[in-house]
């Protein structure tokens, strides 16, 4: 693939390495289903994130009913395609979990890193999803909330739409080395 | 040591189960294995050999850091690497949970760039920490990969921290530092936590 080119054999042929590098948002679903062995290896990766002061502090709904997918495709502006998908993910901050003052907010940091190892995951099992933006919009938020019975302490963080991509997608070519500065900042 | 040892077989034997029900062809099952396996016994790893790493090497974990999905494909970020001693005892004093950094191969301090934030982000609370965390994990994730280990120390949003690491680094009003990653090559193998919760898990509804 392209985007491997020009890294050297034994990097290009790290299955793992590459699942990061040819990862891409996947929007366009077959019927097929999700397995439930499929879904649990992808929350077992979600999980795994690390998170300040190991708090931990995400929830995650599974949401496979047709008629809830209609509905929050319906009231989210980009969670169009949930409304095609075999399933979605919320994942959610759990305010019990998370640190006290300022710190408060490394749970958005947290439940990304365990957003991006759903998408990961499902790369490597052959499916794609998508990350679509609930937090910090209060709108999508609330409606989210309505049609999950949320209530106040979990706070509905992102939706990712999951299931098998209808075509194959090539990764998107964002190597930038002038974003990389070395031993402070060098304009 | 017991119990990470056998923590580390309930995750084994779970990855196994998740796992076994694919079919496919040996090596698509091995990759699927891989990928699925380097996500699942990622640790944090905070004691390195001393063993320096090849610029080549800290390249190949900033693409992945990279090829981390952002709002609106906005890529508000930079990646400022720390290889220098002297930066790296600076930064290891200043702050309470980066003392690893002093003895690290290289750090990597990820920034979120409001120069490039598209109209929808703002430069506090927006999405720019969510796409600078993904892109963090994945560098974490490619270090584990390739046979190096990390930690993730968390700087914003706590704006004193803010302020002196980007005064260490001479970072200019733009970039906001989210976190110091710490690299090197594992001094002794760390055991992954098992995290694995049923109870995070709802279906259909929170309850």
């Amino acid at each position: 693939m392209k985007i491997l080119d020009k890294l050297p054999a034994e990097i290009a042929d790290n299955k793992a390495f590459n699942n990061i590098l040819t990862r891409v948002s996947v929007r366009r679903y077959t019927d097929e289903t999700i397995t439930d062995g499929q879904l649990t290896a992808i929350l077992h990766a979600a999980m795994s994130a690390p998170s300040g002061v190991n708090k931990q502090p995400w929830e995650f709904i599974v949401v496979d009913d047709r008629a809830l997918l209609t509905r929050l495709a319906d009231a989210l502006p980009y969670a169009k395609m949930a409304a095609q998908a075999p399933l979605a993910i919320v994942v959610c901050g759990n305010k019990e979990r998370m640190l006290p003052g300022d710190d408060a907010n490394l749970w958005e940091q947290d439940c990304s890193a365990a957003s991006e190892n759903i998408l990961l995951a499902a790369h490597a099992l052959g499916l794609g999803g998508v990350w679509t933006c609930l937090y910090p919009h209060t709108d999508r938020m609330d409606a989210t909330r309505r049609i999950l019975n949320i209530g106040d302490g979990i706070v509905p963080f992102n939706l990712i739409p999951i299931g098998h991509a209808v075509a194959e997608h090539a990764p998107m070519a964002k190597w930038h080395i002038d974003r990389v500065h070395f031993n402070g900042f060098n304009g | 040591m017991l119990l990470l040892a056998a923590a580390l077989v309930a995750v084994s034997v779970r990855l196994a189960s998740a796992l076994r029900e694919h079919g496919g062809e040996d090596e698509s099952r091995d990759a699927r294995s891989a990928a699925i396996e380097c996500i699942m016994t990622r640790a944090s790893v905070r004691a390195y050999t001393g063993q320096p790493v090849d610029k080549n090497l800290i390249d190949t974990i900033l693409r992945a850091g990279m090829a981390a999905p952002t709002a609106a494909n906005q890529q508000a970020w930079a990646f400022v690497v720390i290889t220098d001693d002297s930066l790296k005892n600076r930064i290891a004093e200043s702050f309470e949970y980066t003392k690893m950094v002093k003895d690290c191969a290289f750090a990597v301090v990820v920034c979120g760039n409001t120069d490039k934030l598209f109209d929808g982000d703002i430069a506090r609370g927006g999405f720019w920490t969510l796409d600078c965390a993904a892109a963090s994990e994945n560098m974490l994730l490619a270090a584990h990969a390739l046979g190096l280990g990390g930690v993730w120390c968390g700087i914003y949003p706590l704006a004193d921290r803010e302020k002196t690491l980007a005064g260490i680094l001479n970072l200019p009003p733009n970039l906001t530092p989210l976190n110091v990653l710490s690299f090197g090559y594992p001094a002794a193998t760390v055991s992954p936590k098992d995290k694995w919760q049923p109870s995070n898990i709802h279906y259909n509804a929170f309850k």
